[in-house]
């Protein structure tokens, strides 16, 4: 049974729509991501999901749970990391978690907290002394307090430099670890694809497509890119080319001066094809690579939209 | 986790959160104490309890007659000689030019009939110093004419200064228990800056995304803001009395229900403020602006009494007058609740509260929360 099941969300704000139409079931312990360029509605959604804005359409339900009637028990179950991270300036990191602790029934030990987000030596430390990073850690420390079942994560990792991008990771893999379930939107398509189960790109307020990364990268095209640079000149590259061409895997070709690209639905038999030819006729080729494909082309490829971090 | 606990817990982090900002130490300690301290000193004659006037004498032709009225004048407790000895009218002239002393006396020229002339600096023409050392030299000169006439005064006269409550009422009393009630409630006007700052930060959001009980977290705020105010009081007080000799008559029940109403009612209005304020600079411009108005329209450093008759209606609308005359009634007068005025007192203040705050709730409830983000 999935923890999370959104139908057919819509929101509108005056004559902006912002969500046009949500469909998406989250199942326990996924690491769920929502990617899409700025205003497609993610934040919209997760807000509709959070609680904080409600929707003009649509169901949101938690088990058997909805907002409608049991708003106080899906707090108790949910922890919200927000994009801002709200925190206490003014309190020290240990007194920010006590403090939220004393919001919840039911709340995981403080140190068990500081532990897992790795804040057990700044525990005394005011939060307006602490890093970004650090504080994005406290954030998400307070998401967790509760001991929630689902996590929602807003961007955790926006603005940091990469080392704390992945001590940040470093917890969401703890969090997985534990069972939780996680949803998460992020602006790097790197982190969907290391952390996630399933990504779903968001675009126009519409879900442009679901799957996990493997898949959605597999479903994006048969056909690689390889490129290959030659030393022997010109010629040699417009003789390969004319060679390459004559294969059927190829499906077109493209030359600079003498580097060559060519795009394959069979890369290994390609160049094992090509290299017999230039082994044939002498020729030395310079470089050579596969150009792997990311997230970042499944989203090109779906939305039609450069990606900017 | 039950509620006394959670109450207990967030009261706990707003004291913290309270006493680590040291903005609010600046104005709710520091900024009302130097306000008060410059306005005794300018208007309360500082620690001295008496009037003193220095002045010199010019004697240009010392006789018995002259002597005797130097004398006299130095019998005189508030006048206080520069010189013991009469001094020649240049240096006297000079010596008023340059405000070394309040008044120069010159003596007349011969003995017998002449004219006693008082020199003072133009600055001062009008000041009461130069008053009331010109209703002491009259006085002195009529005391000598009638006794070069040979007769007795027959009638004198001494003045009193009563007021409705204790006998030993001072401006230092009446400033100290105006700015305590001043400094209370801008305690409470500038209080609710912070709910701003929350929102703007995303806290208020982040604490709705939470069970937290956000009543509980209200009235754990309210009770620290009175707190506050109870260390304002004490502080304040302990300035007045010790450094500027002001006398309080303590009732407990009426200083406390005045607080507490004051507290109350004034955190109302600066709960409205927040309402409607999208920015910090908003909030802290409406909060001055009222609280500026009602400073000098509340009988904070003035009697209400002194102001011109067409103000007087605006005064008796202001919650602040009804404050300040609240903290007076518990603070120097003792008088207790037993009084209609006092209750009429807090009814307006209380209807001032009960509006601000449903106004503001209002508002709050009508703004969509991603509006409020």
């Amino acid at each position: 049974m999935p923890v999370l099941e959104v139908r057919n969300l819509k929101k509108s704000y005056g004559p902006v729509t912002a969500v046009a139409d949500i469909s998406f079931s989250v199942e326990p312990g996924e690491v769920f991501t929502i990617i899409g360029p700025n205003g497609a509605g993610k934040t919209t959604t997760l807000e509709m999901i959070e609680g904080l804005v409600t929707p003009d359409g649509g169901q949101i339900e938690f088990g058997a749970l909805n907002w409608a009637r049991n708003s106080e028990q899906i707090k108790v179950t949910i922890g919200v990391q927000p994009q801002s991270s709200a925190l206490f300036d003014l309190l020290t990191v240990e007194e920010n978690l006590d403090l939220f602790a004393t919001f919840y029934p039911k709340s995981r030990p403080t140190a068990d907290v500081l532990d897992m987000i790795s804040l057990t030596d700044q525990r005394n430390k005011y939060v307006k002394k602490l890093s970004g990073g650090q504080k994005q850690r406290l954030a998400i420390g307070l998401a967790m307090i509760n001991d929630p079942e689902l996590i929602f994560l807003d961007e955790p990792t926006t603005g940091l430099d990469p080392q704390a991008r992945r001590n940040i990771w470093d917890i969401i893999l703890k969090l997985k670890a534990l069972g939780k379930t996680t949803i998460l939107t992020t602006h790097y398509m790197e982190e969907a694809e290391k952390l996630s189960d399933r990504v779903c790109i968001v675009d126009q307020g519409k879900i442009v497509t679901l799957d996990t990364p493997a898949a959605l990268i597999d479903r994006l095209t048969k056909e690689r890119e390889v490129r290959l640079t030659l030393m022997d000149g010109e010629s040699a590259a417009i003789e390969t080319e004319k060679t390459a061409l004559l294969q059927t895997a190829v499906v077109r070709t493209a030359r600079e001066g003498d580097s060559l690209r060519l795009w394959t639905t069979q890369p290994e038999e390609t160049l094992y094809e090509l290299f017999g030819f230039t082994k044939d006729r002498g020729f030395r080729v310079e470089q050579i690579s596969i150009r792997e494909m990311s997230l970042e082309d499944v989203f090109i490829a779906f939305t039609g939209k450069e990606w900017r971090d | 986790m039950n509620n006394a606990k959670q109450f207990s817990k967030m009261f706990a982090a707003q004291v913290k959160m309270m006493f680590r900002e040291k903005q609010v130490w600046f104005w709710n300690i520091f900024f009302p104490v130097i306000l008060m301290v410059i306005f005794m000193v300018i208007f309360g004659g500082g620690s001295s309890d008496s009037f003193k006037a220095k002045i010199a004498v010019v004697d240009p032709q010392p006789n018995a007659t002259s002597a005797s009225l130097i004398e006299q004048m130095r019998q005189i407790p508030v006048l206080e000689f520069k010189e013991a000895e009469p001094v020649a009218e240049e240096l006297g002239t000079e010596w008023v030019e340059e405000q070394d002393i309040d008044a120069l006396i010159v003596l007349p020229a011969s003995e017998g009939a002449g004219a006693i002339r008082l020199i003072v600096n133009k600055e001062d023409e009008r000041g009461v110093t130069t008053q009331a050392v010109a209703g002491i030299l009259d006085k002195l000169i009529q005391q000598a004419n009638l006794a070069a006439a040979g007769a007795t005064p027959s009638i004198n006269m001494t003045m009193e200064a009563v007021s409705t409550g204790a006998d030993d009422l001072s401006y230092a009393d009446f400033l100290l228990t105006g700015m305590i009630g001043l400094s209370v409630a801008q305690g409470g006007l500038f209080g609710m800056v912070e709910l701003v700052d929350m929102r703007r930060r995303g806290l208020m959001t982040r604490l709705r995304m939470t069970p937290a009980n956000m009543t509980l977290y209200g009235m754990a705020g309210m009770l620290v803001k009175l707190m506050l105010g109870i260390i304002q009081i004490i502080i304040l007080s302990l300035i007045g009395v010790f450094g500027f000799g002001a006398n309080l008559h303590i009732n407990v029940f009426s200083l406390a229900i005045a607080f507490i109403a004051g507290g109350l009612v004034f955190s109302a209005m600066g709960y409205l403020f927040s309402s409607f304020s999208k920015t910090i600079e908003a909030y802290m411009g409406m909060a001055n602006i009222v609280s500026m108005l009602m400073m000098f329209l509340s009988g904070v450093f003035i009697p209400l009494e002194t102001m011109p008759d067409w103000l007087q209606p605006v005064a008796q609308v202001l919650p602040l007058t009804y404050f300040v005359d609240g903290m007076r009634d518990g603070l120097i007068y003792a008088s207790g609740v037993a009084s209609g005025a006092f209750w009429i007192g807090i009814g307006i203040m209380a209807l001032w509260g009960v509006v601000s705050f449903l106004v503001g709730a209002q508002v709050y409830k009508t703004k969509s929360i991603s509006a409020t983000r």
